[in-house]
Parts: structure tokens; C-alpha cells; sequence
């Protein structure tokens, strides 16, 4: 019935087999190590690193994200001979299991509410000799906790910019509004013309309606300004103030009529934010303007490839905005050894900078960088991101564990919710978050 | 653990019949259980004591959960992180809202996918693994059924985008909403509509899990002795009768089994609310609801207690299990 | 096991309206996984404007970058998510271009990047085999000895098995991670292999309990008569007439170590990768590559669809004929 002794001898076998070649396996860092290293250009410095000394990093990017980190470190990888052993994962889980276990990666490339969160265990900036002067002074205060500097920003986007068509806008006779009462004039004409102004999906998984609360902040910056903003961030205005309740407002005009967006209250909460991106430049278009951060060119160019940047798509800023809003992710450090010293040293350094914009990954807010994009739209991005007076940070990146119920309360908001309550319960996790 | 010590003190069980039949050495039983025992202990029993500590603690685990209570509000000391877990998500202002905010809580919603996922999945796999027994391409069929088992929960969450996708314009790529535009009816946003999305995400649960219950059904039902059936069929049965009255009894404890795993299953599922819609309009269940406290909102202290709760309600199915345990001994 | 027969082999003929019913229900289940089948053939720039079902009337106006109309069905999904291309376009048009990206060669060495499926499915083998294997066997013993033994506090054992099942796995990991940073198991197979045994033993021993508990008494009683120890009865006896539920558990052990990614990364990291991890990779943080995902879950699922299919021999009937009483 049942040959039991060969049974068990395929089995043993399978099993030391596997356990055998599992211990043979050696680990493979993407980047090898250079056996030598090459002769340093002047400009990176590799103080104290040894050839082979190997640098663990988690960060949140992937795909095409990590092939362009990857170049933009090449150059720093080949100097100093260092092996990058790198790990991508966007799941909080893990980030927050290793610190807690005491085991977190030498470098992490993460949101800047991990700066709060882990800032009893991270390495300060001056600890590992890094000049930051590269940095604008808005940078330098958003990641600052009890006076040090815990973090460099390393890839900085802009939110507060509207896509178009300049093609269609000629076609349809539209101009590109200056001011918030221009915007709303011309919202109307679009409407009375029977066109669809806005594409505002926010279905995003868990994080659904980030593209809500970042509009809502653009409004807020509109009405109130940069002050206001930082102060909702402090704590100190509180979420239900009448100033944010008016911005919800206006954005619930539009986001839940289907004069207004598409699919009205129904599209924005089921469409996928890239969805809504690609809405705008179908033929025909589904809807003149979307909202969206500097990632939408990406997003465009891959769904439309014969598109032209500046004919086909294009972006202006928010009119009547004061202030920018954006975000970015900040390079941590949990250990202070040699190579990651260089590390940061390198990123801060004009060199680094000018690899970051050179490669193209979104912008560097290293301002040796600022001059040398070659992609058009980011140049221009860079430009707007250099020349703001009022920059502030997405409230929802600013107050650790605000983010999540924000976005939740937005969504609700849409989806016929009272706004009374829902922003009293945001209200609340914002007063928990800035204790 | 606390809750098994409990039934085992509790009932008439505490008697243990002697099962066995042959003559056994003072240590054998070790031999066999305390591998096993060794590494559950190091592995789930030990990280659990610490979890139910991490429950009375305040968010960052620095001093105790009563700390965290606001004056003026209701506090339960240092039970405050499951006053939190068990009362924040119900209004309770007057019975009737507290109704209703409990069906669209998180609980609300483990309660629906425990009903109506479990009997979906045990009831279908049962039926196909019946049917599919008595046809020839019986390995094939069997296949297609358990072939959403073997989607990783990526996979699945892109099949269903194209089986749910609300499109707003004419162009629908949703496969559902295709149908009844083409009808002439309107698209439903299936997953941001509250009640209804819950319900959707059982289907998808349902498909991704009858693969198992049919598994092991199946496995079951090829151990009833053909003479059995045969006997019963030569008597006159209809194929109905054959059924309910000889298969569904003979694989009775296979049955509870099932059902044991598949509610163990639905009081952990994270990954398919998860991915199709994060917890929002309405669809959080207990274990994404968890999951959001630690890792989005970095309240260590909630997380666990709502961790703590999910252990505390699989008890009356332990209950039920000894039970079966206790009569398979008896009349074996 | 040649001897094994169909129910219908002495039975009624089986109806016609029980093929229909076992077709309808295969076309249901079916039918979504056909969707992402398909759309695993078609290119990125028509997935989002067109239904999956319109693949054979494509849209002429839908281009690729060089402003010719894009394929109707390519290959490029399975391509480039094989190799781990990474870039903005394709692996073909790249390497066609002369400029692959860093890492990439444009020859079969590429099917062996790091960031390839290639070294990935070698290493999720190497994590599987031995977390399933391992389970099994400890499970077994255990579950013998709950079933044939008797020993003191074995009912509460029992119901602690049933209650260890629904521990969510988050709230173990901080935890191990510490025990395994101070014995060097951090990174290491052997961690991974460990941590899955532990958490697939509670319900292996569970699930083998109530089939090998269901063994007639009479098999033992015969077998004591003959002399048979209990190691004897367990490998002579047990075993072999459990091995449906060993199989089935063998299935269901191996899809989810096979499909896990947290475990993985936790305790393996991302400097071993496997699977799981070069799959969610292919998407940015944006969501962008998205696309890629539906050719990668047809690879990842070909081994499991395998194994199923290798296990089915272990589902017949007729192997407790003649061992079960009446």
C-alpha cells in the first residue's frame, strides 16, 4: 500500500538538501562590493571607511524609485568600495519591529513623523559631522527635535500645483488662473460650458484620501496662509477651527457634486488617485484639472507615452496660494560608523545634490542641486520649491499617528459624513498627537 | 492561557478518560508532545504574556494605560486601552445608535464575515467536494477551486480591482459594472458603498477560502467506507438522502474542524480588507483595526488590547472543540 | 492504491445536472482569475482605458511611445517582472535602446540579478521546504500523542491549541526579533524556518488530532495483539493512513510560508530575497508598475498549482479500506 521506507528517504533527503543549500546561500547585496576602491574624486569623501564595510538601509521607495536611488549612489558606492545591503518594504510593521527589537537598519529612509517617533534613538546630524548647509532653514526646523537636527531631507515633492492640458485649455479658450478668484470663475465657466473642472479620485487602499487632505490644505494655505498651517500643526489651532472647516467645505462643494468632478461624491472616494491623474488627459478628457503632486508626470507619461510636457500636460501652482505645501523623505541614521558617516556626508555635499536632480528622483532639497535637473517639469518644480517664502509640511506627515484618522475623516466627509463631528474627532487625534 | 484554564476547570470535562489502549512508558507521551510544546511556548506563548502586559500600558509602553485617561470622561484605570477598544467606535447616546454604529463597527463587521463567510466557504466547499467525488475530472475541478488559495493577497487585490472598478465615465474595466451599464443601469461603487462593501469583500473571501474547506472535506469524505454508501443506495436513498444522512454524519467532527479553522481565520483577516480598502467607508474588522493603532497611529497600548480581545472571543469555540474532543474519545 | 474506485464506479450513473452544477460553479470561480490573466498579456497603456474582455476589438488610438498603436498582447509583463526590470519603459525596449539599466546585461545572466525572480524562487524554495517539512513532523508526534496517549493535562493542552491558533502574528514578532538578535538567528534561515514551525504548529497538530483521534480503536487493539509499540503503531499504522490530512496540511503550510512576506522580511530580510518581496517591489510607492503584478502572480502561483496538483494522489479513496469498522 504505502512504501514507507522510501517515503522517508525522499523526504530526509529533501529536507538536508534544502537545509544544506540554505546554508551555502550567502547573502548577495544588490550593490557588490568593489574590491578596490577607486580613486576617490575629491569631492567624496571616505574618511575612515574600509573597503567591503557594508551600510544597512530600509527605505519605503521601490521599483523605478530604487533603480533611481541606486544610480544616485552609484557614484558614492564606487568611491568609498562600500556594499549597500538594502531593504524596501512600505509596511510600518517592519520599520517599527526592528527599532523596537533593537535591531534597526544602520540608515532609513522614512516619512518625517518617524524623526518624533524614534528621536530618543536616533543618531543627530551633528554627531555625524554633517554640515547642512546645503539646506534651506525650513528644512532644517522641520527636522529638528529638542534643538538637534535628526534627519536630512533627501527627496522633497511639491503639493501644491494643478495639472491641465494646455491644449485643451487653448482649445476651450480657457486661461491659466493667477488668483483663487480666477480659479473659481473659471471652475464655473467650465461648468457652464458642460465640462467637468476637477478629477479628484482618492482611493489610495489604506491611505485613502490623502489626496483630499493635501487639496484641503492647499485651501487652507489659500485662505489662511503658512502661519496658520504650522499652527494647526503645533497644536495650537485646534483642527475644528472655523478656517479649516471653511477649506472642507469649499473642497466638499466640489469633490461630491458631479458638475464638479467626475462621478461626483461616488467617484472621488471609488477612483484610484492615478486613475484620476490619466482621467484628465484621455481623449476626449474626462475632466479639465487634476490636483497632484509633482509624481503625476511619471504617472501621465507611462499611460500616454506620446504625451509632450509644456504641449500635452503641464501644471501651475495653486493660484492665490500662500506658502507651498510639500513634503519629504528624510535619511535617519541609527548607527554612527564610518560608512555611514561618508553616507551622509555625501548626500549633503554639492556632489550628492547634483547627483540627485542630475538622475531626477523627484526633487532634493539639497540646494546644490537646484540647477541641475534635466527633466523640464522638475526644473520648474525646483524653481517654485526655491523661490517660496512660506514652506510648510502635509499635517498628516507633521503629527505622528494624525495622518491615518485624517484621511479617514476626509474620505467620510465625502462620502456624506457630518463634517461637525468628524473634524472634532480629527480635533481629537490631533490633540493626542501633539501632547 | 488563562481562557482554556478556565473551561477546563469549569465543566464536567476536567475527567479525562483514558484513551489509550496499549501499555505506555511513564515518559512516553513527552517524547512525543514536548518538541512541540518547547517551541509553541518560545514562540507564541512567551510573546503573548508579554503582549497582555503591553495592553495595560500607555501608548509607547512607558507607564501605565490609566495615565492616558482624560478628566471628565469615562476611565477604567488601567483597563483603559479596552475601554477604548470596546467603546470608541459606538456611539452610545441612545440605544439606537448604539445598535447601529456597533453593525458598521469593526466588530459588527467580524460578526458578519463570521456568519456569512464561514457559511459560505464550509457550505460550498462541502457541496463541490460531494459533487466533484462522483466525475472524472475530478483533479482538475478541484484545482480551479482552490486556485485563489494559492493568489497571493497582491494578486487577489488586482484580480477583484477588475472585477469591482467603479468607472465614472463610459468606460467601465470592472467586469460587474460592465454587466450592468450594458443593461442600462447605473454603476455601483461597490467598495466605497457602506454595508454593501462589506458584503462584497466576503464574496472575495468566500472565493479565496472554499479551496480549503473543500480540501479537507474532500479528504474526509474519501475515508467513508464505500460499502457504507453503497448499503444505503441498494436500501433505496435518493442521492439527497445519501447525503444528509450518511456522508454529513460520518464527517461530522471534519466539519467542526472546519469550522473552527475557517472562524479562526475570520477573526484574523487582515489582508483582503486591507488591500481592497484599507478599513474605510465602514469596513474595518478587528485585526486591520489593530493593526492601524500600532503601526499608523504608534499606540502599542491599544493595539494590544484589541489583540487580547480577538484571543478572548475564540473561547466559546474552544469550548466547543473539547466538547467533540471528549465525545470522539467516547465512541471510537 | 491502484485498487482505489469512485464512488459512481458502483453507483448510480452520475446525472447530467451535476456536471452543469459543478460547471457553473467553476466558470464563477473561474472568471476572475481569467481577468487577470488576460490583462497580464496586455500592455500598461491599454489595461486602463479598456475592459480585459474588449482585448480582441483594441482601441487603435492607444500608442506607445514612438506614437505607433500599442501591441494588442505582449509579453513585456512576464519579461520585465522575470528579470526585476526596474525602469520607466520595458526590459526589450531598453536593452533594444542599448542602454539597460544599472545591474542589467540584456543577456540570459539577467534572469540571475538580485533583483530578478530567478535567485528569489531559489530562496523562497529554500525557506519553504524546511518550514513545511519541519511542522509536519513535530505536529505528528504531538498529535499522536493526543490522540493514542494519555498524559496529565492533555484536555487543557488541547484547548490551549485551539486559543494559540488565533494569536495575531504582530504581536510575537518584537519579541523573537530580541531572542533572535542575542542568539545570531536574525537573518538567518533557520530563524524563518523556526518562527513558521512555531506558528504552523498549533494548527497542524490541531487539524492531524481530529483524523488521527478518528481511527477506530480496533486497528490498535490488533496491532497491540501483534506486539506493535507505539512507536510501531505511530509509524506503521499512523502515518500511512493519516496521509490526507498530511497532505492537505502539507498544502496549506506550504501556500502560506510560500505567500508570506512579513515573516520574511522580519527574520530573512531583504538581503535573501524571496518572492514575496521582489513582487512588492515591482511597485513604486506611487503605485506605479502596478501592471507588473499581474504576470507576477501567474509565476508565483505555478509551483503551488503544482504541488496541489502532486498531492492529489494522497486524496483517494480506499486507503482506510478495509481499516475502518462498519
Amino acid at each position: 500500500m504505502f512504501k514507507k521506507s522510501k517515503f522517508w528517504a525522499i523526504l530526509s533527503v529533501v529536507l538536508v538538501a534544502s537545509m544544506l543549500l540554505a546554508a551555502c546561500a550567502t547573502p548577495a547585496p544588490t550593490a557588490a562590493p568593489q574590491p578596490q576602491p577607486q580613486p576617490a574624486p575629491s569631492d567624496i569623501s571616505c574618511e575612515g571607511v574600509t573597503a567591503g564595510d557594508q551600510i544597512s538601509m530600509l527605505y519605503q521607495w521601490s521599483g523605478q524609485e530604487e533603480e533611481r536611488l541606486n544610480a544616485i549612489l552609484k557614484p558614492f558606492v564606487d568611491a568609498c568600495g562600500v556594499a549597500i545591503v538594502p531593504e524596501a518594504s512600505r509596511d510600518q510593521a517592519l520599520l517599527d519591529t526592528k527599532v523596537q527589537a533593537g535591531t534597526p537598519p544602520d540608515v532609513v529612509f522614512w516619512g518625517s513623523t518617524q524623526l518624533k517617533q524614534y528621536a530618543e534613538k536616533l543618531v543627530a546630524m551633528d554627531a555625524l559631522g554633517v554640515d547642512a548647509a546645503n539646506y534651506a532653514d525650513y528644512w532644517k526646523a522641520m527636522g529638528t527635535i529638542d534643538g538637534k537636527l535628526l534627519g536630512l531631507p533627501v527627496k522633497a515633492d511639491i503639493k501644491s500645483i494643478v495639472w491641465y492640458s494646455p491644449k485643451a485649455f487653448t482649445e476651450a479658450g480657457y486661461t491659466v488662473p493667477t488668483t483663487w478668484e480666477e480659479l473659481d470663475a473659471l471652475v464655473e465657466k467650465m461648468v457652464a460650458d458642460g465640462k467637468v473642472p476637477w478629477s479628484m479620485g482618492m482611493e489610495s487602499g489604506d491611505a485613502t484620501g490623502w489626496t483630499g487632505t493635501d487639496f484641503i490644505e492647499d485651501i487652507i494655505l489659500v485662505k489662511q496662509g503658512p502661519e496658520y498651517v504650522d499652527a494647526v500643526i503645533a497644536g495650537t489651532t485646534p483642527y475644528n477651527d472655523p478656517g479649516v472647516q471653511e477649506a472642507y467645505e469649499i473642497y466638499g462643494k466640489w469633490a461630491k457634486d458631479e458638475k464638479y468632478t467626475i462621478g461626483g461624491a461616488a467617484g472621488t472616494v471609488s477612483t484610484n488617485f492615478n486613475d484620476a491623474i490619466n482621467k484628465v488627459f484621455s481623449t476626449p478628457p474626462e475632466a479639465m484639472m487634476v490636483k497632484q503632486s509633482g509624481f503625476a508626470a511619471g504617472q501621465i507619461t507611462t499611460t500616454y507615452p506620446t504625451l509632450v510636457y509644456g504641449e500635452d500636460f503641464d501644471f501651475f501652482q495653486v493660484p492665490g496660494v500662500k506658502g507651498l505645501q510639500g513634503g519629504a523623505d528624510w535619511g535617519m541614521a541609527f548607527s554612527d560608523k564610518p560608512a555611514v558617516k561618508a553616507l551622509f556626508a555625501y548626500l549633503a555635499s554639492n556632489k550628492g545634490g547634483e547627483e540627485w536632480a542630475k538622475v531626477g528622483f523627484d526633487l532634493t532639497p539639497n540646494k546644490a542641486g537646484t540647477t541641475t535637473y534635466e527633466d523640464a517639469s522638475l526644473a520648474k518644480k525646483a524653481e517654485m520649491l526655491a523661490a517660496t517664502t512660506g514652506f510648510v509640511a502635509d499635517i498628516g506627515d507633521a503629527i505622528p499617528g494624525f495622518g491615518v484618522t485624517e484621511f479617514r475623516g476626509v474620505t467620510d466627509w465625502v462620502n456624506g459624513g457630518d463634517l461637525a463631528q468628524i473634524l472634532s474627532t480629527i480635533a481629537a487625534a490631533q490633540a493626542e498627537g501633539t501632547k | 492561557m488563562a481562557a482554556s484554564f478556565l473551561i477546563f476547570k469549569g465543566g464536567k470535562m476536567a475527567s479525562p478518560r483514558v484513551a489509550t489502549v496499549m501499555k505506555q512508558g511513564k515518559w512516553t507521551p513527552w517524547f512525543y508532545v514536548l518538541p512541540a510544546l518547547i517551541i509553541m511556548t518560545v514562540f507564541i506563548v512567551y510573546p503573548m504574556i508579554n503582549t497582555v502586559g503591553l495592553s495595560f500600558l500607555n501608548k509607547d509602553s512607558s507607564a501605565s494605560a490609566a495615565t492616558t485617561c482624560v478628566e471628565g470622561e469615562a476611565c477604567w484605570g488601567a483597563l483603559e486601552n479596552y475601554r477604548y477598544a470596546l467603546t470608541n467606535e459606538i456611539n452610545t447616546s441612545t440605544p439606537l445608535t448604539a445598535w447601529n454604529t456597533f453593525w458598521t463597527s469593526s466588530y459588527g463587521n467580524t460578526i458578519k464575515w463570521m456568519v456569512f463567510m464561514v457559511a459560505g466557504t464550509v457550505i460550498i466547499g462541502l457541496v463541490f467536494a460531494v459533487l466533484a467525488d462522483k466525475v472524472k475530472y475530478e483533479p482538475l475541478a478541484k484545482s480551479i477551486i482552490f486556485m485563489p488559495m494559492a493568489i497571493s493577497f497582491v494578486g487577489a487585490g488586482v484580480i477583484w480591482k477588475f472585477m469591482y472598478n467603479y468607472g465614472t465615465s463610459q468606460v467601465q474595466i470592472g467586469v460587474i459594472n460592465a454587466v450592468i451599464t450594458a443593461l442600462g443601469g447605473k454603476a455601483i461603487p461597490f467598495l466605497s458603498q457602506p454595508i454593501l462593501n462589506t458584503f462584497m469583500l466576503i464574496i472575495v473571501g468566500v472565493w479565496m477560502w472554499t479551496g480549503f474547506c473543500m480540501t479537507i472535506l474532500s479528504s474526509a469524505i474519501k475515508s467513508i467506507p464505500e460499502e457504507v454508501i453503497e448499503a444505503s443506495r441498494i436500501d433505496g436513498a435518493t442521492e439527497w438522502q445519501v447525503f444528509m444522512q450518511i456522508m454529513v454524519p460520518i464527517i461530522a467532527p471534519t466539519i467542526v474542524v472546519v469550522i473552527t479553522t475557517m472562524v479562526i481565520n475570520t477573526l484574523k483577516l487582515f489582508d483582503i480588507v486591507y488591500v481592497m480598502t484599507g478599513g474605510n467607508f465602514g469596513t474595518d474588522v478587528i485585526a486591520t483595526r489593530m493593526y492601524r493603532e500600532m503601526y499608523s497611529s504608534y499606540n502599542t497600548g491599544r493595539g494590544t488590547a484589541i489583540a487580547v480581545i480577538l484571543i478572548i472571543l475564540i473561547i466559546p469555540f474552544i469550548y466547543m472543540n473539547i466538547k467533540r474532543f471528549i465525545q470522539q474519545e467516547a465512541i471510537r | 492504491m491502484k485498487k482505489a474506485r469512485k464512488i459512481t464506479d458502483g453507483g448510480p450513473r452520475t446525472p447530467l445536472r451535476t456536471h452543469i452544477l459543478i460547471i457553473i460553479i467553476l466558470v464563477i470561480w473561474l472568471l476572475p482569475t481569467i481577468g487577470l490573466f488576460v490583462t497580464s498579456f496586455r500592455p500598461i497603456q491599454r489595461i486602463n482605458t479598456s475592459g480585459w474582455w474588449t482585448v480582441f476589438s483594441p482601441d487603435p488610438e492607444v500608442k506607445q511611445a514612438d506614437g505607433s498603436p500599442a501591441a494588442t498582447l505582449t509579453l513585456d509583463n512576464y519579461i520585465d517582472s522575470l528579470m526585476g526590470y526596474r525602469g520607466t519603459k520595458t526590459y526589450r525596449a531598453e536593452c533594444a535602446s542599448g542602454s539597460p539599466g544599472i545591474g542589467l546585461t540584456c543577456t540570459a545572466r539577467d534572469l540571475l540579478n538580485p533583483r530578478g525572480m530567478g535567485i528569489a524562487f531559489v530562496n523562497t524554495l529554500l525557506v519553504t521546504i524546511p518550514a513545511v517539512i519541519l511542522p509536519i513532523l513535530i505536529a505528528a508526534f504531538a498529535a499522536y500523542a493526543f490522540s493514542w496517549l494519555d498524559f496529565k493535562g492533555r484536555y487543557f493542552l488541547f484547548a490551549l491549541l485551539v486559543g494559540l491558533q488565533v494569536v495575531p502574528l504582530q504581536m510575537t514578532l518584537v519579541p523573537i526579533l530580541k531572542i533572535y538578535a542575542q542568539l545570531g538567528l536574525a537573518g538567518t534561515f533557520w530563524g524563518v524556518w523556526l518562527f513558521h514551525t512555531g506558528f504552523g504548529l498549533p494548527y497542524a497538530i490541531y487539524l492531524l488530532r481530529n483524523f488521527m483521534g478518528g481511527l477506530p480503536r480496533d486497528l490498535f487493539e490488533s496491532a497491540y495483539l501483534d506486539g506493535a509499540d507505539h512507536w510501531t503503531a505511530f509509524r506503521r499504522l499512523v502515518l500511512p493512513l493519516t496521509m490526507p490530512a498530511i497532505a492537505s496540511l502539507a498544502i496549506f503550510q506550504f501556500l502560506w510560508v510560500w505567500n508570506d512576506l512579513l515573516v520574511a522580511l522580519v527574520f530573512l530580510g531583504g538581503a535573501k530575497p524571496v518572492l514575496t518581496y521582489q513582487i512588492s517591489n515591482m511597485v513604486t510607492s506611487m503605485g506605479a508598475g502596478w501592471h507588473l503584478l499581474t504576470a507576477a502572480a501567474f509565476i508565483s502561483m505555478l509551483l503551488p498549482m503544482i504541488v496541489f496538483f502532486a498531492l492529489q494522489r494522497y486524496f483517494v479513496r480506499g486507503m482506510m479500506a478495509g481499516a475502518v469498522k462498519g
